[in-house]
């Protein structure tokens, strides 16, 4: 049995680079450090219910087992004579492979997108128009006393992010609140267990507590570090946090522009704002402004909801404001676990993160126009790649609808609806745990993928099978579209 | 001198019909218009693979008219950079017309898709039926927005409309989106029908009028004056308006007029004139 130590996690932007793998025989018998949803992964990938294990062509409207060579050559054939393809997914793979996407987009004159356009899409377009004032974890979990989490619930979607850089963590210069944070979350659970109980006892209905926090805790008063969730409801994080604020769905852009007044000092004409009272956002606003470092962590809550992109120029244009009074920062919650590595290497390769056409030879970049989702509800494509993502699932309903009409190939490890769907099917290793490569940490540091144990011999690496498939389209391109 | 053209069948990848404009079509035969290169997908073909074209050309841009017939909901950047002469369509078209429009004229019988005359610095479009999104706004990135000229659109609009605007006038008879004259400058919209709200958030300047009811209005706005009508080039509309100024948290002067006979849920800054 071999201990493997220092092993970075494939699930989430926060990439922890913590954890002990045991290994066995080729078999991971037991993962240390993860939280559930890392462990999962590690110890039941291999379960042959959800694993791709076959290269699959579909023939006569049945997918059929055929060679690799088969199945590289069959999506080799639909790219090189495709007049507007999509070549989307991208963010659980490594850098390394993204790369070699982005050689094949440019070869079949696609457009290449990653998942960031259904996520952080909007943040990255408000990064470009107002800039953006941000830091690493690392500075986060030595120096922020104050941390704000708006329209995101770490606790379920990232949960080792509150345990290894903000509030439960213990950097050089803010202690760790968890102990704190522990007795209140036994006491929150032990009155929810008690109003059940007496409801039971009494045959009476359970009445509901207010969900807002009414007013401050005393403990704002004391140096200590600070959490403050911002959301549309009571999340998990919300009851561990030291203050809650509610606001109305769809209303989080108001809420930011009257902080953004209230921050420079100026006073608001109406009594509440988004559900808020005035009184209360203007106690938040002192906390805000009082705090030695503060940061905004912001969720998909925020880019996707109504305001989209705007929402982001009114959240970062506030860490701009706040700016001129304390030290603020602000950082997406990003989702998957390179999806920043997917904008980082389009970036350097393309000069745009996301939704880069290639159509006319030359990159080009308008989100709304150039964006799979947005191609896809014009019908505008007639072929389709897809890699380590589930666009089926995932896609408003008509754009799953044009993009399974139009020949689909798939490269992914597991079985999903879109790979159900496809036209071709190309089974792959499993990055992080089968193959090495590099993946972007949220804060955009890099971080390496570690290789524990080999993958069964038909699964190769993502990066070699799209340089398979690229050699094959050059190969077409060169006998003119006859090989 | 009109220059027609038809498509010929129904195209299922985009058009880049950026050469589709009346600059480029005068001096040359119909048949070197037919030549000329449109971007179909990712091949390039001439345009007579797409378009039947036929009528005679002129010399001279402003003697020039395009007509274009058939569904061009998928044919985008006509009329590019534009600077004299028309241009006509009979139905639908894709995104971008007039994308940098200079000069000249620009009708459309029926809809349009987003970025309409996006960074525009002259001339007129008009559309009969809906536009899409960013109306005059500027790209991805960009803060030069429209400059001058006239859109008129007699249907509804999609969100953005008029954003970085800093001179020139965009009337919208229906109802418009969310965000109407984000980042205004300078320049004027006027707003027949209702708006769904956050009307010129991050404004600094220019004129925003809204003749129907406004969902919500932003916190960073406060109330000026009453006034008895609102004024838009020649144009005089004779009822009684709310006058906001914002937006506050650009430390903008930008003028907002909300029809009071409509927007109900603004009496209660009435006393906050008193």
């Amino acid at each position: 049995m071999t201990l493997v130590k220092n092993v970075t996690c494939p699930i989430c932007g926060t990439l922890c680079d913590d954890l002990e793998v045991e290994v066995e025989e080729n078999s991971i018998v037991d993962v240390r450090n993860a939280c559930a949803i890392g462990e999962a992964k590690f110890l039941n990938f291999t379960d042959p219910k959800h694993r791709n294990l076959k290269p699959l062509v579909r023939k006569g409207g049945e997918l059929t087992e055929v060679s690799l060579d088969e199945a590289v050559e069959r999506s080799a054939q639909i790219l090189a004579h495709a007049q507007y393809p999509i070549l989307y997914g991208w963010s659980c793979t490594s850098c390394q492979a993204i790369r070699v996407g982005i050689e094949l987009a440019e070869e079949v004159g696609g457009v290449i997108d990653n998942t960031s356009t259904v996520c952080h899409g909007p943040s990255i377009l408000s990064i470009q128009s107002v800039g953006i004032p941000t830091c690493t974890l690392g500075q986060v979990r030595h120096r922020a006393d104050l941390v704000v989490y708006w329209a995101s619930d770490p606790y379920s979607a990232h949960p080792r992010h509150i345990e290894r850089y903000t509030s439960f963590s213990d950097g050089r210069f803010q202690e760790s609140e968890w102990e704190h944070y522990v007795t209140r979350l036994r006491g929150v659970l032990g009155k929810k267990r008690l109003s059940r109980a007496s409801a039971r006892i009494s045959m009476r209905e359970v009445s509901i507590p207010p969900i807002a926090d009414p007013k401050l805790p005393p403990e704002f008063e004391t140096e200590k570090r600070k959490l403050i969730v911002v959301d549309v409801r009571k999340t998990r994080s919300a009851e561990i946090a030291d203050f809650f604020i509610q606001v109305e769905p769809n209303r989080d852009f108001e809420l930011l522009q009257a902080l953004r007044l209230l921050v420079k000092d100026e006073e608001l004409e109406v009594d509440k704002v988004a559900g808020v009272p005035v009184d209360l956002l203007e106690e938040f606003a002192d906390i805000l402004i009082s705090c030695n470092f503060g940061i905004f962590f912001f969720g998909v809550g925020l880019t996707m909801s109504s305001g989209k992109h705007r929402n982001i120029d009114a959240a970062i244009a506030l860490t701009k404001d706040l700016n001129y009074r304390t030290k603020f920062a602000i950082m997406p919650m990003r989702g998957h676990f390179n999806v920043a590595g997917a904008n980082i290497v389009s970036t350097w390769q393309t000069g745009y993160p996301f939704a880069v056409d290639f159509s006319h030879g030359y990159p080009r970049y308008n989100p709304g126009e150039t964006s799979a989702v947005d191609i896809l509800q014009r019908d505008e494509s007639d072929a389709s790649l897809i890699i380590a993502s589930d666009p089926v699932s995932n896609f408003p309903r008509n754009a799953a609808q044009n993009l399974v009409k139009n020949p689909m190939i798939t490269i992914d490890p597991v079985v999903s609806p879109t790979t159900m769907m496809a036209d071709v099917v190309i089974p792959s290793a499993f990055v992080g745990i089968e193959v090495e490569g590099t993946a972007y940490r949220m804060d955009c540091v890099p971080l390496p993928m570690k290789k524990i144990v080999e993958p069964p011999k038909i699964c190769l690496p993502d990066e070699e099978i799209l340089r398979r498939i690229l050699l094959q389209v050059r190969q077409i391109r060169q006998t003119g579209g006859k090989a | 001198m009109i220059v027609k053209l038809h498509l010929k069948k129904e195209i299922h990848v985009p058009v880049d019909a950026e050469s589709i404009s009346p600059d480029v079509f005068a001096g040359k035969l119909v048949e070197e218009i037919a030549e000329l290169p449109l971007w179909k997908g990712n091949r390039k073909v001439p345009l007579k693979d797409v378009f039947g074209v036929e009528g005679i050309s002129g010399k001279v841009t402003n003697e020039l008219v395009i007509h274009i017939d058939g569904n061009l909901s998928k044919v985008q950047r006509i009329g590019s950079g534009m600077t004299d002469g028309e241009i006509r369509i009979a139905g639908d078209v894709g995104m971008h017309l007039g994308v940098e429009m200079k000069g000249g004229k620009i009708t459309v019988e029926g809809n349009v898709g987003s970025w309409l005359g996006s960074s525009m610095k002259g001339g007129t479009i008009e559309v009969n039926k809906d536009a899409g999104d960013y109306i005059g706004a500027p790209y991805r990135g960009s803060t030069e927005g429209m400059r001058g000229g006239t859109i008129t659109i007699h249907g509804n609009a999609g969100t953005e409309a008029g954003r970085y605007m800093k001179k020139g006038l965009i009337r919208i008879d229906g109802d418009v989106d969310q965000f109407v004259g984000i980042h205004l400058k300078k320049g004027a919209i006027l707003v027949r029908g209702n708006a769904d709200g956050r009307a010129g958030a991050f404004m600094t300047g220019g004129k925003i009028i809204i003749c129907g009811h406004l969902k919500s209005l932003l916190p960073t706005f406060t109330i000026d004056s009453m006034k008895s009508k609102a004024k838009v080039e020649e144009e005089i509309i004779k009822e009684p308006f709310y006058l906001f100024i914002g937006d506050l948290a650009e430390h903008g002067s930008g003028k907002l007029y909300l029809a009071k006979n409509k927007n109900k849920h603004l009496e209660t800054h009435e006393k906050l004139l008193q």
